[in-house]
């Protein structure tokens, strides 16, 4: 049972599962002593992260406005306390005032009590960034655990989960281990499904040479999501794009963003640009997953080792443009269920998808109802930054931290006849929802925008 | 005292603050931003940026959003305190006279000396009353309550405890000094000429007064009170215009894909005569 | 590290009860799992299942897509909840000797 002295802390990583991703564990003796070496190299480094822990005037304007906090009420889910958890021994070490003045000024001494509860709280923050939008200063807590998430990862703590997937995106490119003869199967199996259900004939091609775009789609709607993959398939299709997947990078996420942004995430991003190198393409298309395409859009320029020569957009952006121009043709009808939007919060906080996904929703639906408050200012589905752990007390929390999102669903009124459509564009959200859905009984069912627009296109 | 609080302690005030706020901001300068972390929506341009790092420095955009009560009382609180330090300035430098400079207003040196007085008297008592109200949310509301450790309290009880000598000041005048006075004495003090005959020092409550911002601006660098560059520190990094890629798939041509009935089943599409 | 024992072989398993050698599976492995699932009894479509499931691991080395294992099975995904109550992930490829799933699953 994953408990250290009262606070809940996911499964964690055997040694071996973190040498497969080229971590080595510390030993616990020397646990406080490396976290305090890690952490003035990374103080040295960042910026974001010394402004972060120096700026914060404890205003307390975060706390009503995250959803563990909301979820939960344990104090230490307040964003500038998270920080502070950091921050208590940055002050101590690193600060003149924390070395005079300790008690005074919040500085605490390392230990491995401190170490322990760092890994409980960075996996409690979903990295949302809800709190960055509503602090007066714009301090970025989701940078912060960021952080902690790295050191912790460093010293040898990382969930198992995190850690398998690191795993997976080392052996094929893709977080749910899925190597090249399954996506076959699956997306012929896609084809099929396609041809029976829209009757239309939409082929995957895998690995094409010399196609003008690949499309990056979630490892997860190979088994989860089969409306997403099947809609982007219609989608490319019914433009004539000149398209393929990749199957050694078939994956829109990157969990190394989530915990460790050095070795893990630079994997999948020099796959990526492989990738589009040999398959010789001209732009870069992105799927249905959140942090996947904040850790693409904001991160492949600063991470990769080479001039990056391909734009990247996102599935909706180029739909979105599609529709603007009236080059779709679309029929709305076909998605009569009363649908409310989750916005995915690496979409609308840090890659501005908001409109987009709007313009899409307005096109293919009758009753498209807004949750609230909706936008930049939505509330996380409470699984972010794959915090979807399954052992009873982490899923217990996932129930709390999803309480803020069912209540907006209900809200909505979509779910009451039991026909609502709760469209949550990330196999993140879709993850943790499918379930919440069900422990809250809402009423609805879960599906990507592509899913949608994809039901709503008018072939003839 | 007076020689120390008058006299010495003054210079090293002025080192140890400059010194102290270039060290601190210089660590903030050195490391990098790293990967590019801004929130959308990002502006568009950089006068854009310019007026959301404006309104979020200055107008406190958003606490009016999020939460008008702290709003309300954290803007009153820096609008007053700014209005001092800048009637401090202001008001030393030009005798209290300062609004008669301005041109057109008709404003008599008498007059501008009133409403000089006056001014500082109300702010005085508005900086007073807000930092009160900061400090009641301190201590009664539970999310502030959470996030507070000692020195937050602490700070705000000495700001009270600095702003109500000053309106003490201010209030009485047996125990207020003239605007003269202190022209006089920081320009002596400027120009390393001896102060300690001078009579402001003579009066306790101008050198508790003085004391007391003294050792705030010793103690400003390694302080929460950073947050004034703090503010322009972390919005250059999460305000920053960001320029998306044209969208736009290459090659593709919609209608004429539709018009050649693409991903319809063959014998659909010999149907149509294609 | 946890462990099964059946047929007097030690099978290890993960923190989540799911094997770690997929080769050591038989149906005795499978009975053994459905008495700590609270699954009374194997019938017909369990096995149907359970057998799908390990040939598609075989062949593809990662499990199906559930659509496609509803499909290929016959069983709606209700069904499949039925006869197998932590569901086809956790519950029926658990039986199945397949390893646990990672990934936003």
């Amino acid at each position: 049972m994953p408990e250290y002295k009262g606070m809940v802390q996911p499964v964690r990583a055997t040694p071996d599962e973190m040498r497969k991703i080229f971590a080595e564990p510390v030993p616990d003796e020397q646990k406080p002593e490396k976290a305090i070496e890690y952490l003035d190299e990374i103080r040295k480094k960042f910026r974001s992260f010394v402004v972060a822990m120096e700026s914060c005037v404890k205003c307390g304007q975060c706390a009503e406005n995250c959803h563990t906090y909301l979820g939960t009420r344990d104090p230490n889910n307040i964003p500038a306390n998270r920080a502070e958890l950091i921050r208590k021994i940055y002050r101590r070490y690193f600060t003149l005032e924390g070395r005079w003045f300790g008690k005074l000024v919040g500085a605490e001494d390392i230990s491995l009590d401190v170490i322990e509860q760092w890994y409980s709280y960075f996996y409690q923050c979903s990295q949302c960034r809800r709190c960055a939008h509503v602090c007066p200063f714009g301090i970025d807590t989701c940078e912060v655990t960021f952080i902690g998430r790295q050191l912790l990862h460093w010293l040898g703590i990382t969930p198992k989960l995190h850690a398998a997937v690191g795993g997976a995106m080392e052996k094929v490119g893709n977080h749910t281990g899925l190597p090249k003869p399954g996506i076959v199967d699956t997306l012929e199996f896609m084809s099929e499904e396609i041809m029976d259900e829209f009757g239309v004939e939409v082929e995957f091609p895998v690995d094409k040479p010399d196609s003008d775009i690949i499309y990056i789609p979630s490892s997860a709607d190979f088994l989860l999501n089969p409306y997403t993959l099947m809609g982007a398939g219609m989608f490319f299709t019914y433009i004539g794009a000149n398209w393929c997947i990749p199957s050694n990078v078939t994956e829109a996420g990157n969990f190394g963003l989530l915990f460790d942004q050095y070795y893990t995430q630079r994997g999948n991003v020099n796959r990526l640009l492989n990738a589009a190198h040999e398959l010789n393409v001209k732009k870069i298309v992105w799927g249905e997953c959140g942090h996947g395409w904040r850790a693409a859009k904001m991160y492949v320029p600063s991470l990769a080792d080479r001039p990056v020569r391909w734009p990247l957009t996102h599935v909706h952006d180029e739909a979105a443009e599609l529709i603007r121009r009236g080059e779709l043709k679309l029929n709305p009808e076909n998605n009569p269920e009363p649908v409310t939007l989750h916005d995915p919060c690496n979409y609308v906080r840090a890659c501005g998808l908001n409109d987009n996904m709007r313009t899409i929703m307005n096109a293919v639906t009758v009753d498209f109802r807004e949750m609230n408050p909706h936008g930049v200012d939505n509330f996380c589905c409470g699984g972010g930054s794959g915090i979807l752990f399954d052992d009873p007390e982490m899923y217990q929390r996932r129930i709390q931290l999803s309480q803020k999102k069912a209540d907006q669903v209900r809200a909505t009124g979509v779910g009451k006849d039991g026909n609502g459509i709760l469209c949550a564009p990330c196999s993140i959200c879709k993850a943790q929802l499918y379930p919440m859905v069900e422990e809250h009984e809402l009423g609805v069912h879960v599906h990507g925008l592509i899913d949608l627009l994809a039901k709503a296109l008018v072939w003839k | 005292m007076k020689l120390l609080i008058g006299q010495i302690l003054p210079y090293i005030t002025v080192t140890l603050f400059t010194l102290g706020v270039l060290y601190r901001l210089g660590r903030w300068v050195g490391p990098r931003i790293v990967h590019n972390i801004t929130l959308s929506p990002w502006p568009k341009t950089n006068t854009e940026v310019a007026i959301r790092v404006g309104s979020e420095a200055f107008l406190f955009r958003n606490l009016f959003r999020f939460d008008k009560a702290l709003w309300f009382g954290a803007i009153m609180m820096h609008l007053a305190l700014l209005n001092i330090i800048g009637g401090h300035v202001v008001g030393f430098g030009f005798l209290g006279e300062q609004f008669a400079l301005i041109p057109g207003l008709g404003i008599s040196p008498e007059l501008s000396t009133e409403m000089s007085d006056m001014l500082g008297t109300v702010f005085g008592i508005l900086l007073f009353v807000a930092l009160l109200y900061l400090l009641f949310r301190r201590l009664t509301l539970t999310p502030v309550k959470l996030v507070s450790k000692p020195s937050d309290n602490l700070w705000l009880i000495y700001l009270i405890v600095l702003v109500g000598v000053g309106n003490i000041m201010r209030l009485f005048h047996d125990f207020g000094v003239g605007y003269e006075q202190v022209r006089d004495y920081i320009v002596a003090l400027a120009l390393f000429q001896p102060v300690t005959h001078m009579e402001l020092l003579n009066n306790g409550f101008f050198l508790t007064h003085y004391l007391l911002v003294q050792i705030l601006l010793i103690v400003f660098p390694y302080s929460k009170l950073m947050h004034l560059f703090g503010m322009f520190a972390e919005r250059w990094i999460v305000n920053r215009v960001y320029k998306d890629p044209a969208p736009g798939i290459p090659n593709i041509d919609v209608a004429a894909a539709r018009r050649a009935g693409i991903g319809i089943p063959s014998d659909d599409a010999a149907e149509e005569g294609v | 590290m946890p462990c099964l024992t059946v047929n007097g072989v030690d099978i290890e398993l993960d923190e989540d009860g799911f094997m770690i050698d997929p080769d050591l599976w038989n149906e005795d492995v499978a009975r053994a799992f459905a008495d700590s699932e609270g699954i009374s009894e194997l019938n017909e479509d369990h096995w149907k299942v359970i057998n799908y499931l390990r040939d598609y691991f075989k062949q593809y080395h990662i499990a199906p897509m559930v659509r496609k294992l509803c499909q290929e099975t016959s069983c709606s995904l209700k069904y499949i909840y039925d006869l197998f109550p932590s569901g086809p992930a956790k519950g029926a490829c658990k039986l199945a000797g397949l390893p646990k799933p990672t990934g936003c699953v």
